[in-house]
């Protein structure tokens, strides 16, 4: 099986609740990778403020922090490969990447004016 | 004047005590209440378990009778610790010495440790130890990235009470003294840290998808068995006594049976009640107001109080700062007796405060000050004087001890609000979820609602109804009467920490919460009012406050000094004494605002009418 991993940014908890305001993306990708976990498919976190060692230990991640700096996070790792930056994975390229069935559109976008991080349409 | 007073106080009384007042008056030496004689506290009438906690609204005097109960132990030859958990601590004033959160040698007293938690403190030490062994193995901006999350208040406030349990659990600590004293913040703020154990503990429990939001304190889940423990140790009677303090006051008496059964309800039981600063006779028109005042109090209190041990200690001439003034506490007063004093001269009235925040059109003010300064009757007295001026003025209120409703309620043009935590988190909560059902299954909801039991959350939960009380000022003079010192700080800190945040966030931030440090720094728009009393402690930590304000970029400009004895016609020898300390800290706070402050004589009433009525200040 594929191996996936996400670097967060520092932040206090996994569907930022406890943030200064309620970010849907985070609910989303937080949701999804708990809905995948059901399936069997485990999609490894990595906190910066809990596992900051993740982010040393790892080069790949290293390197990518100490050229284009924190900014750059989230970070999603493929087999050990950069797939993805700036932003959490779309549950299309999930189900890609992880080649498993799932919802195309996220639930989250259903009945919102708002369509994830890019901004409202 | 007089007839319209009586009149008002006669009504007061028949409305919220349903009762006709017993007039009780004093003998010298004897206090008497209705069928009740309360005994004088002394140390041999407490119950001296391992650990003491002194707990009650600010200013009622825990600290000093916190610090008398530690050196009179010490002197007896006990070995004894004694902490403060107030992020407002003046522990250090009152023992003039430097002191640190683990605890300073007392020169004088042997066998005496003291020590000051500071949260702050503690939240910056761990702070440090998290990001410093990363320091040149990460870039600067991911550091920086780490220290900003690590400064929220929900940080400060695990680090806080993870400092406090180990006090209450360490081993060491145990053998090495007899008393381990507590001097704890005022009420909310305690009630909240003896909470936290279990709080914290459940959610440990309770969480199945590993509590993240705890992961910013590595290894907390260790620390759990610490936790359970300390809840332990504190419903144990043979371990643990609180010793509530109030005054003879009737909302400090409230407060206090507000807490005594909420920490009942926590498990602590073994709970005494020491009534401070209690005068004992009259002499003239001024102590024999004050005598029915705080005879009244007593003869009306709470219920709940009456079951408890009732100790009291007298009104002292002093105030408790030095070794000398410590030890006589419990035993005494030697004041010299003079026949009069020089009123202070100069001094301006509420009026001209009133006048110059209507002139400068400012939207958001705040009354700030230690609890039991009076806050909520200045705040409310402003927002009366405003509203009868013209302006729509919304007056609001974090302070749990409140009683602005009995106050101003149905006055036009003011609109009333009131911050209750709890009230807010579930207020919260069901906006979260409400909006997590539009759109996630069932499981997923159940998933986000584990996080939102965070205890975290409900720090959110306040800063963002403070957030939009603020914004409020939009439309009309916002008046905030906030909760006493250390839990205002730690809402303006989480302001600052947030805001940095916020502008990070790609989330649905609320304009409220963007555009409130703004606000607050613009003096134009915003003014902090310190309200203090001329005595020691409540000057030297509205001084601190200020420091604190400036330090979050937050501008004061006016100073309230309340309940001047010196600015009455006392001719009661005690009273003069307490009236002539009174000078070099009016003097000091003349001095500290550049004259920018307010002088308000003790009335028998600090009712608003009375304050707007009576407080036009000598020109």
């Amino acid at each position: 099986m594929k191996k996936l991993e996400i670097f967060d940014p520092a932040m206090c908890c996994s569907t930022g609740v406890c943030g200064p305001s309620i970010d849907p993306e985070l609910m989303r990708i937080a949701t999804t990778i708990n809905a995948l976990k059901e399936k069997g498919i485990v999609i490894k976190r990595h906190g910066l403020s809990t596992e900051p060692q993740d982010f040393v230990s790892n080069k790949t991640i290293n390197a990518l922090l100490q050229k284009d700096g924190v900014d750059i996070l989230p970070a999603t790792l493929l087999d050990g490969e950069v797939v993805k930056t700036k932003a959490y994975p779309t549950n299309e390229e999930l189900s890609q990447w992880l080649e498993v069935k799932m919802a195309s559109e996220s639930p989250w976008k259903a009945n919102s004016s708002c369509c994830g991080p890019k901004g409202c349409c | 004047m007089k007839s319209y007073h009586n009149g008002w106080k006669s009504k007061w009384q028949a409305n919220h005590h349903g009762k006709q007042t017993v007039h009780v008056v004093g003998r010298k030496g004897v206090v008497n209440m209705k069928a009740v004689t309360y005994e004088t506290f002394g140390l041999e009438k407490l119950l001296l378990t391992k650990y003491l906690f002194f707990t009650g609204k600010g200013g009622v005097g825990k600290t000093s009778t916190a610090c008398a109960v530690a050196v009179s132990l010490a002197d007896s030859g006990k070995k004894v610790l004694l902490i403060s958990t107030d992020p407002a601590s003046n522990l250090q004033d009152v023992f003039n010495t430097e002191l640190d959160g683990k605890g300073v040698a007392i020169a004088g007293v042997t066998g005496l440790m003291v020590a000051n938690l500071n949260p702050e403190a503690a939240a910056r030490q761990y702070r440090e130890s998290v990001v410093a062994p990363y320091r040149g193995k990460l870039p600067q901006s991911v550091i920086e990235n780490m220290e900003e999350q690590l400064s929220g208040s929900c940080t400060v406030e695990i680090a806080a009470f993870d400092q406090f349990s180990n006090f209450i659990t360490d081993a060491k600590t145990q053998l090495l003294y007899d008393h381990i004293i507590f001097d704890t913040a005022p009420t909310g703020h305690t009630l909240r840290m003896l909470q936290l154990p279990s709080a914290w503990s459940d959610f440990i429990s309770e969480s199945t998808h590993g509590a993240s939001c705890l992961g910013q304190l590595s290894g907390l889940e260790d620390k759990k068995n610490i936790y359970k423990e300390a809840v332990l140790n504190l419903a144990d009677k043979t371990k643990t006594t609180l010793v509530l303090v109030s005054r003879p006051e009737t909302t400090p008496l409230l407060e206090a049976e507000r807490s005594s059964i909420e920490l009942s309800d926590l498990g602590i039981n073994n709970q005494i009640l020491i009534i401070n600063g209690v005068l004992s006779a009259a002499s003239d028109e001024v102590s024999q107001k004050l005598l029915d005042k705080q005879q009244n109090a007593l003869t009306t209190m709470p219920d709940g109080l009456g079951k408890l041990g009732i100790f009291l200690i007298p009104l002292r001439s002093y105030n408790i700062l030095g070794l000398e003034n410590i030890r006589a506490f419990f035993k005494g007063d030697d004041y010299v007796q003079t026949a009069s004093y020089a009123k202070p001269l100069g001094l301006q009235g509420l009026d001209v405060l009133i006048e110059d925040i209507y002139q400068t059109g400012k939207k958001v003010i705040f009354t700030m000050g230690k609890g039991g300064v009076g806050k909520t009757t200045i705040a409310a007295s402003i927002a009366l004087a405003l509203s009868q001026k013209g302006l729509k003025v919304h007056l609001t209120s974090t302070d749990p001890a409140d009683h602005l409703k009995y106050s101003i309620e149905g006055a036009p043009l003011i609109t009333l609000s009131k911050i209750d935590e709890k009230q807010e988190l579930l207020n919260y909560q069901n906006e979260v979820l409400s909006k997590a059902r539009e759109r996630m299954n069932e499981e997923d909801v159940a998933y986000v609602e584990e996080d939102l039991r965070s205890p975290c959350t409900q720090e959110i939960a306040v800063f963002r109804a403070f957030a939009e009380i603020v914004d409020k000022a939009q439309n009309e003079v916002v008046i905030i009467d906030t909760a006493p010192t250390g839990h205002t700080l730690l809402l303006l800190d989480s302001t600052q920490s947030y805001h940095k945040e916020v502008q990070r966030t790609k989330g649905e931030t609320p304009l409220s919460v963007q555009r409130l440090l703004p606000r607050l720094r613009d003096v134009g728009q915003t003014e902090v009012i310190i309200v203090t009393l001329p005595e020691a402690t409540p000057v030297f930590e509205a001084e601190r406050l200020r420091e604190d304000l400036s330090r979050a970029g937050i501008h004061n400009k006016w100073w309230v000094v309340n309940q001047c004895l010196s600015m009455t016609n006392t001719q009661n020898p005690l009273l003069i004494a307490r009236a002539t300390a009174e000078y070099q800290w009016l003097e000091k706070v003349k001095k500290i605002s550049q004259g920018n402050v307010v002088a308000l004589p003790w009335l028998e009433n600090a009712s608003i009418e009375n304050i707007n009525l009576t407080c036009k200040g000598e020109k």
